[in-house]
């Protein structure tokens, strides 16, 4: 059987049914509904499943080049698809979350009059991010990138009458952009160094220059929210809880994480790069968990896990790991997609409230979808044999026995324990003590809308990370033989965490108010990031920009280039000349005089 | 129609008639109206409104405009494009400002220097002793007991 053709037929045919749902309308006289494009989803990943068996089996990878844009003689820019492990693999997992996702929205935005449209919002995106994944050149990636950032922006705002909504949406935009920047900037060295925007053409033998790699680690800072990019991250809970689950834990804000590993090629060589790549990420991770310490909404909680987990793809890809990065990736997808989806259910639930602090007990009320948050936390956390230990633990192995950044080191480990720590938190004050909500809302999960996304990723959450491991082999030999502390490390440091997480909810039961102290302020505050970038960058803007267009511009060298300088001018010669015909008869009797004894003169 | 004349913003006020003429014109009382001071920059007798954000303004009254929390006749800020919820917001932080910045720019001096330090001492996993042969058998293989061997290094960290 002609292997590589039913894998590109599959794969095209499993974008073309993602398409349908958008073009089939413009066509014909079909209206697209939340079970038509459910079911579109539903059908294109079965499809997707063929072409990832297929690599599974036999191995096979391919590059289909389509069609060619003909735009400049000398420069190539085709329509190709590249399907290697990593597009194989992520697009079911991409598939099966989103479909999920547009199952569980069918309850949670059942009140929304134009849902429709909410649903064709998640299918756009979605047909751009697997456009970005299956990107084999930086001109469709870029396509897909903006895009994405698009369809975020549309998507944060979606009750676009909310003007936290639409400052959320605004931020989303331009940290994105300072980050498109660096695409950019590498594209055009790509261009003009290599003459061509196909990833293969991209490696090289020798050291590659680092400034391309400073735009390309740029670009996934502000894609995927790095310290110093990151405050759109957690404001974009302001969107609906279904576009927090799909955009902003599993698929566009890995964006970044995945561009640097299809770019990994040009990174291997070049050790600063990497470096940069490992404390940034390193820094990213504590300061995502410090701020997650002390969160009380339950969406911005699960918001900085989701950073701290994009801090930790970005370490492994400073140890040169990208295909530890994805695995990761892989299995952060299913327990971030679902820890959304709970968080979704509880608040509705909860008839809207979203205060960890107003919420206990649900551990009756709610019994499968806090089962469900129980196995996602626990997978967050790295227990073995659950989904994350397979991804998180190799990655802290890989860690501690690497030649590498100390303190990058130790601030992962701290992150690791913080992780379980907020996660612990997360679980007591919702699940577990008494119940601290007003007794109004009728509380049911009898829809198997909500049951069937739920346990699906559970499912996934259990079973991802043993599968993905035993069926691809590793590109590079994991580290086999340590000693046994540094085997345990991670065990060590999660069970720090929850020890500390125990001690901390001892003293909440018995009643110690903590005090407000420095470091609560600084943790609860989000490290004070947002009110001095926010404030000031925008401040020293608008203002100086406003006098600069209207007194400067406007009323000064507008007036003096044209009218009143013109006016200016004129004054001059005229002044001089009036002096000349003011009907002064002394004068006009001299000048006469004058001309006379001239003309007599010359006689 | 367009606006009479005597709606539309005017020069500076002079005297105080002038003065409690446009603060009329502005819906203000005499007291609070301030106009900008007149050095050239054309503000003319608009006044000068405390430089407040929307974001203070109460939440919960019941406002003619909500999103823009202004009421129908009420002066608007000169710069009042910057003031929107959108944009800047000027409320008190729980947080003193210097203070904010301080413990900022300690948290990210101090992740700086700890990181300039870790590429200084980088850790990595103990090697072993080298192990027999030391010297590629220098001396088994006829070297000369009195010369230095020379060094020979078996791995590279």
């Amino acid at each position: 059987m002609e292997t590589i053709l039913l894998l590109n037929t599959s794969m095209l045919l499993t974008l073309t049914i993602i398409l349908t749902p958008t073009i089939l309308p413009l066509t014909t006289p079909f209206k697209n509904s939340t079970s038509s494009i459910t079911n579109a989803v539903k059908t294109a990943f079965l499809t997707s499943l063929i072409p990832m068996t297929m690599f599974f089996h036999s191995g096979t990878e391919s590059i289909i080049s389509n069609w060619e844009w003909k735009f400049i003689m000398n420069f190539k820019i085709p329509l190709s698809f590249k399907m290697d492990q990593y597009s194989l693999i992520f697009l079911p997992i991409a598939l099966v979350v989103t479909w999920s996702i547009l199952q569980f929205a069918s309850w949670y935005m059942a009140s929304e009059p134009h849902i429709t449209k909410f649903f064709s919002y998640l299918l756009t995106f979605l047909t751009m991010m697997l456009l970005l994944i299956t990107a084999n050149n930086m001109f469709l990636l870029f396509i897909g990138w903006e895009g994405v950032g698009i369809m975020s922006f549309l998507l944060i705002g979606w009750w676009f009458a909310r003007a936290e909504a639409n400052t959320a949406a605004l931020q989303a935009i331009l940290y994105n952009r300072i980050g498109d920047i660096g695409l950019i900037l590498s594209m055009a060295w790509l261009a003009s160094t290599l003459n061509s925007w196909e990833i293969q053409q991209a490696s090289s033998p020798t050291q590659t220059p680092t400034l391309p790699l400073l735009g390309l680690i740029l670009a996934a800072t502000g894609k995927s929210a790095q310290f110093g990019l990151h405050p759109w991250l957690p404001a974009a809970m302001e969107g609906p809880t279904p576009v927090s689950a799909l955009l902003h834990s599993s698929t566009m804000v890995v964006a970044g994480i995945f561009l640097l590993i299809r770019s990994h090629p040009m990174l291997t060589n070049n050790p600063s790069a990497l470096t940069l790549c490992l404390c940034l990420g390193a820094l990213s991770t504590l300061f995502a968990a410090t701020c997650a310490l002390t969160q009380n909404d339950i969406k911005k909680i699960i918001a900085f896990s989701t950073s701290s987990q994009l801090g930790l793809m970005m370490v492994t890809i400073g140890l040169n790991l990208p295909q530890l990065a994805f695995f990761h990736i892989s299995t952060h997808a299913f327990f971030k997609a679902m820890l959304f989806l709970c968080s979704g259910s509880i608040i509705h639930s909860l008839n809207g409230e979203q205060d960890i602090r107003k919420m206990g007990g649900l551990q009756k009320i709610l019994p499968t979808t806090t089962s469900c948050l129980t196995i996602g936390n626990l997978a967050l956390m790295g227990t073995p044999f659950l989904a994350g230990f397979y991804s998180k633990d190799l990655i802290i192995e890989n860690l501690n026995t690497s030649y590498l950044n100390t303190w990058a080191l130790a601030l992962t480990l701290l992150a690791t324990s913080f992780t379980a720590t907020y996660s612990f938190r997360l679980t007591m004050l919702v699940q577990t003590g008494f119940n601290r909500t007003p007794p109004i809302s009728p509380i049911n999960e009898n829809n198997p809308m909500i049951l069937n996304p739920l346990t699906r990723l559970a499912l996934g959450s259990i079973m991802a990370g043993l599968l993905i491991s035993s069926l691809i082999p590793p590109t590079n030999t994991p580290p086999m033989t340590m000693p046994l502390p540094t085997k345990m490390a991670a065990i060590a440091v999660t069970a720090a965490g929850i020890i500390l997480a125990l001690e901390l909810s001892n003293m909440t039961h018995s009643l110690t108010l903590p005090k407000q102290n420095p470091y609560i302020n600084f943790s609860s505050s989000l490290g004070y990031f947002n009110p001095l970038a926010h404030r000031t960058n925008s401040s020293n803007l608008l203002y100086p920009g406003q006098k600069i267009a209207t007194q400067l511009i406007d009323l000064s060298w507008y007036k003096k280039i044209g009218p009143e300088g013109l006016a200016d001018l004129q004054q001059i010669p005229s002044k001089t000349s009036t002096s000349l015909h003011k009907g002064l008869i002394k004068t006009y009797l001299g000048t006469f005089a004058l001309s006379t004894l001239i003309i007599l003169a010359t006689l | 129609s367009e606006m009479s004349k005597d709606l539309l913003p005017g020069p500076y006020p002079r005297t105080p008639e002038e003065r409690a003429a446009a603060a009329k014109k502005y819906n203000m009382r005499v007291e609070d109206y301030e106009p900008y001071p007149d050095d050239g920059f054309g503000y003319g007798d608009y006044p000068k409104l405390p430089n407040k954000s929307l974001h203070e303004r109460d939440p919960w009254y019941q406002w003619d405009q909500p999103d823009l929390r202004h009421n129908w006749g009420q002066p608007m800020h000169w710069d009042f494009d910057m003031y929107v919820r959108n944009r800047v917001d000027t409320s008190p932080t729980p947080v003193p400002w210097h203070t904010m910045r301080n413990h900022f720019l300690a948290f990210l001096g101090t992740m700086l220097i700890m990181f300039v330090l870790g590429e200084f001492y980088p850790s990595y996993r103990p090697v072993g002793p080298k192990q027999y042969p030391f010297n590629d058998l220098y001396l088994e293989r006829g070297g000369d007991p009195n010369k230095e061997p020379p060094v020979v290094t078996h791995y590279e960290i």
